[in-house]
């Protein structure tokens, strides 16, 4: 057996071992829907049904054979809620947090390695697929070091749930049982995974091999979406509980528990936010290392890094607004005073903040993409109309950012004249602001659409046609996208709420259309030049520093509002929260802490980029060296 | 700011020491003018950076449950003080500028969540043992009130919202939007006439209902009166949905409606009379009586399904801790209060959760302290206080809302007066008095 045989061997066995890792939890787990599956039920309630107790699933209606313990009645005291000389509620969140970004961060960033990789194998341009290969290799390198500190932050939050609020752990886990520990070899076999995928990259690095290689990111990756998926079961299960009865009872079906009504809708936005949030530490880090970059190649290397990573993250974050849209719509059908309390009750002020932190996010990457046109030359046509998109970009966020009613005090209530503002009132509906918003993402769309084709000119013969159609086509994506906006005023609330639909859509049809046309057009097009990666303005960089800062508040934010929306629940309705911290705290202080969390995370994490930095380093592939006409090029851009 | 400065230095006196030891190591040991200049003016700007740091963190010490408003301050200061380091560290300029930009972004952030209003959410309602049976009907018609709004006259404010959450949904006056549930007023007329005649209510005949339920339960029937109807409508509201009110997808077969009598808002019978009134009386309109009012709810809810006017209280109103009679270390031990407290002469009493409690000395003090915004001006008032109403006056440096509230309903008068008499008599450095 020659060498390359052998290689070819052990490869396809690791790659064997990854998929029987991934298994492994899923073959432990057949027997336990079992548990509560309908045969062995019906089998037992036959044998003896006078001695079983059923019960009814308060969200499925169905009837189970009771198994478990009710939710404990926990009372103020060190039983139930022991503590230390501190509120143990931002304990906990504090741990809950950290532990989030960093296992945010970490299951993102092997999405990002895999499309990357994958680019790198299917790029015929030989100096190009070996940066992307390059890339993904430091990709993966900055989620290695992150992990560890992953593990040691979930061992720091199961500690902090165990010692802090044992009846309500003693309960969660008496009732996920059999999922903690399919989530206990889920990691496991995440672990393995991962560190087989990253110290096979040198060995596995071209031909048939390469393929096996990528072909274990994607077990890597299915492992990490599983082991979210069980995580959200757990936050799904404490927001709209199943599978157990009114006391909180198990019923025997742990897929009913598993499977809760807000299950879906947050793994969608769940997945989506790590994206984005990936892509913004991604991008974060690539700015520090250009800043700290003492040669043009360095510069170079992490510019286009930078924009890689800026442009996966708003690759995700577009459909982020749509996924949300739909959790909220799952909230107000499971429970309609859960969504009021969201958005138009106690928490709404945070929404207002959340309004805001969208706007600031696409302010921000419109912001790069400009700066980013001063690369590359033949972009100077589209400098001027700038001023135009900024005062769109603008106008949209400010009618998106204006509240229409208000949470107030019977003083405010007099002090304004009504529970609208006499003059802001008018303009704060649901389908001006969908207007506001729906402008804003079609301005970047845009933006995108003028950076890709920023030092190219097509040279199709209906090109003339084709740059018309686009012009055109974006003309009455706004008209209609506004007109809708103004139309909602004229019509009742609950008509309104339809206009979404049109205006989504024609900010949908604008991305996949335009984007594709664009393609189409500069396919073959005549460079103006290069682009001259690493010439970019410094402010560009603070912009992407911007864009991970601002997403990972907005993360915090959102979590916070998701976790206090329970009020005084530990499992919504089932076990109630009687420990002297069952209130929602004020905006400002839940501002803090989600300032607290997030600096607290980029400190530590910032710190870890500069432990890597001292590491011993791979020089990148030299911008340079890529073949002449051929600059290194984005994803999926031109 | 004087009392910052000092808790700053209390914080971070050793890395200054530090920073100080190195400028004086640096005049000794540099001989080189020019480098020694530059470590000098190094190693001063470090000082000042670490004295902005230790106040940055001494205020969100000291504000962080209070004044938070001013925590983004110290974000300031912090984003000033990296800059400035940017500059005079070159080899760490990026990791600085970068560090001092999200923190920059995290201050106006924070600032911007603390210059909205504050809306606190309260705790969660407590259950209250009332006698509702033996009201008048305008008695009951408050409860109803408070129950609905959250307080008596509440029901025309905008967001005044009770236990019950009605107005979530609900409009209760002429031209009030209710898009969400539909407009109360009137139910009384319209229940009795317009809801149970219409022929999509099958009166009488449930089972021809084509609606989420059929009945409150199993034999349950139909409403009869306007009174039923109500009933029927909390307690079932998807046996019977006004059109255009449904479940979006559902055309209008399903109500989004809650079960009011189960879990969250879990009202009890009484409680339901009361609410029931309320909308009766504030029409001017006759209610029925108590007794009516829960035996239309028996109807429609087993006796299963009632909530206990008593259950899944959180530790409030149950029996009393010591009703007095016990010696007062045995009261201390009862009511928890030597799990937080250290107290002087009372065996096990050596908590540090809360103050140590030395009132004799500290309570005079307090009472004189220029944040203290009580009421009381004796050291047993001073006491009784801090006992029944906590967060009056919280001694600094522990958190408010610790210590439960609770006392004033799980102590006796007897209890609590034992309590005071023998914290008024404990002092700093004395013999503790005698247990009695």
């Amino acid at each position: 057996m020659g060498p390359v045989t052998r290689k070819k061997v052990f490869s396809i066995m690791a790659l064997c071992a990854m998929i029987s890792l991934l298994l492994l939890p899923i073959i432990v787990s057949i027997p336990s829907p079992a548990i509560g599956a309908d045969a062995p039920a019906a089998d037992a309630a036959k044998k003896d049904e006078a001695k079983v107790e059923k019960g009814r699933d308060v969200y499925y209606k169905t009837e189970g054979i009771v198994v478990g313990a009710p939710a404990p009645k926990t009372t103020d005291g060190p039983k139930d809620y022991p503590r230390y000389n501190f509120e143990s509620r931002v304990l906990l969140w504090f741990a809950n947090q950290q532990h989030l970004y960093y296992g945010s961060f970490v299951l993102a960033v092997p999405i990002f390695c895999m499309i990357i990789e994958f680019m790198g194998v299917v790029t015929k341009d030989k100096a190009l697929a070996k940066k992307y290969d390059q890339l993904a290799y430091d990709f993966i390198k900055i989620s290695l070091t992150a992990y560890s500190l992953t593990a040691i932050l979930g061992g720091i939050l199961i500690f902090t749930f165990l010692t802090l609020y044992p009846a309500f752990f003693g309960y969660l886990s008496s009732i996920f049982r059999p999922v903690m520990h399919i989530y206990a070899l889920m990691f496991v076999a995440e672990s393995g995974t991962l560190y087989i995928y990253y110290y096979g990259w040198d060995k596995m690095k071209e031909g048939f091999l390469k393929w096996i290689h990528l072909s274990m990111s994607v077990i890597l990756n299915i492992i990490g979406t599983l082991l979210m998926f069980l995580a959200n079961s757990w936050i799904g299960f404490m927001m709209s509980p199943a599978g157990v009865d009114e006391q909180g009872r198990f019923l025997g079906n742990i897929w009913h528990v598993i499977h809760t009504a807000l299950w879906n809708p947050l793994n969608v936005h769940r997945i989506l936010g790590n994206m984005a949030f990936g892509g913004g530490v991604v991008a974060a880090y690539a700015a520090y290392r250009f800043l700290a970059s003492k040669t043009d190649e360095d510069r170079a290397h992490y510019d286009w890094m930078g924009y890689i990573a800026m442009a996966l993250g708003v690759a995700f974050l577009i459909p982020l607004p749509f996924a949300g849209y739909w959790l909220m719509r799952e909230v107000y059908a499971y429970r309609q005073q859960m969504g009021i309390t969201l958005m138009g009750g106690l928490l709404a002020w945070l929404f207002i903040i959340q309004a805001t932190m969208i706007g600031i996010l696409f302010l921000s990457t419109n912001y790069y993409l400009w700066q980013a046109m001063g690369r590359m030359r033949g972009a100077e046509k589209y400098q001027r109309y700038i001023k135009y998109l900024v005062f769109i970009l603008c106008c949209g966020y400010l009618v998106f950012i204006t509240p229409h009613t208000m949470v107030m005090t019977p003083a405010e209530l007099k002090a304004m004249g009504g529970q609208q503002h006499p003059v802001l009132g008018n303009y704060g509906v649901m389908s001006a602001k969908n207007g506001g918003i729906n402008v804003i993402i079609t301005t970047t769309v845009l933006s995108f659409v003028w950076y890709m084709r920023g030092n190219k000119v097509s040279t199709l013969s209906w090109a003339k046609f084709g740059n018309i159609f686009m012009g055109v086509f974006f003309f009455f994506a706004y008209v209609n996208i506004i007109w809708l906006a103004i139309y909602g005023y004229y019509i009742p609330a609950n008509v309104r709420v339809g206009l979404s639909v049109p205006q989504v859509a024609t900010t949908l049809s604008c991305l996949f259309f335009m984007f594709a046309l664009n393609s189409v057009m500069m396919k073959g097009a005549k460079q103006m030049g290069p682009i001259e990666w690493g010439k970019i303005s410094v402010r560009s960089q603070y912009a992407l520093i911007m864009l991970a800062t601002a997403f990972t508040w907005m993360m915090g934010l959102m979590g916070y509002i998701r976790s206090s929306v329970r009020l005084f629940w530990h499992v919504n309705e089932i076990m109630r929260d009687n420990s002297p911290w069952a209130y929602t705290h004020t905006v400002g202080f839940a501002a803090n802490m989600i300032s607290f969390n997030v600096l607290f995370f980029w400190v530590s994490i910032l710190f870890v980029f500069w432990l890597g930095s001292l590491a011993a380093k791979k020089v990148p592939v030299s911008a340079t060296a890529t073949a002449p006409g051929g600059a290194p090029q984005p994803a999926g851009s031109h | 700011m004087g009392d910052l400065i000092g808790q700053a230095l209390d914080i971070g006196w050793p890395a200054l020491a530090l920073l100080v030891g190195l400028l004086v190591y640096f005049q000794v040991s540099i001989k080189d003018p020019v480098a020694k200049k530059r470590a000098t003016f190094k190693t001063f700007i470090g000082i000042i950076a670490a004295v902005m740091l230790f106040i940055a963190i001494a205020n969100y010490k000291e504000n962080f449950y209070g004044e938070n408003r001013l925590l983004p301050v110290s974000l300031v200061m912090i984003t000033s003080l990296a800059f400035m380091m940017g500059i005079y560290f070159t080899n760490l300029a990026a990791l600085l500028k970068i560090g001092g930009f999200m923190f920059f972004v995290a201050a106006a952030l924070s600032g911007y969540g603390n210059w909205l209003p504050q809306v606190e959410g309260g705790f969660p309602p407590k259950e209250e043992k009332l006698d509702f049976s033996s009201m008048t009907p305008q008695q009951l018609a408050d409860e109803g009130e408070k129950i609905i709004f959250g307080g008596i006259g509440q029901n025309k404010v905008q967001g005044a919202i009770g236990k019950g959450q009605c107005p979530l949904c609900h409009a209760f006056h002429a031209g009030m939007l209710g898009e969400r549930a539909p407009n109360l007023l009137g139910l009384p007329e319209r229940a009795g006439k317009e809801r149970i005649e219409d022929p999509k209510y099958h009166k009488g005949e449930p089972a021809k209902r084509e609606y989420a339920d059929k009945e409150a339960c199993p034999g349950c029937g139909t409403a009869t009166t306007a009174q039923e109807y109500i009933a029927e409508s909390h307690s079932c509201p998807s046996c019977y949905v006004v059109s255009g009110y449904g479940v979006k997808g559902t055309n209008d077969k399903e109500s989004p409606m809650p079960k009011i009598h189960k879990p969250p808002i879990s009202l009890s019978l009484p409680e339901l009379a009361a609410v029931d009134t309320w909308l009766y009386v504030r029409e001017g309109r006759e209610a029925p009586s108590f007794e009516e009012i829960t035996k239309s709810y028996e109807k429609f809810i087993p006796e299963a399904d009632r909530p206990k006017m008593t259950e899944d209280k959180p530790a409030v109103a149950g029996a009393l801790l010591a009703d007095g009679s016990e010696p007062v270390d045995q009261i201390f031990a009862k009511a928890q209060c030597v799990s937080c407290h250290t107290i002087p002469g009372i065996p096990g009493a050596t908590g540090t959760i809360g103050p140590k409690l030395v009132e004799g000395t500290n309570a005079p003090t307090r009472i004189k302290d220029k944040d203290y915004k009580g009421t009381a001006k004796s050291t047993p008032e001073y006491i009784m206080e801090s006992v029944v109403s906590p967060s009056t006056y919280v001694v600094k440096p522990f958190p408010d809302n610790t210590m439960p509230k609770v006392f004033g309903q799980k102590l006796s008068a007897g209890a609590l007066k034992k309590i005071v008499d023998y914290l008024s008599n404990v002092y700093e450095g004395k013999e503790p008095p005698k247990i009695s």
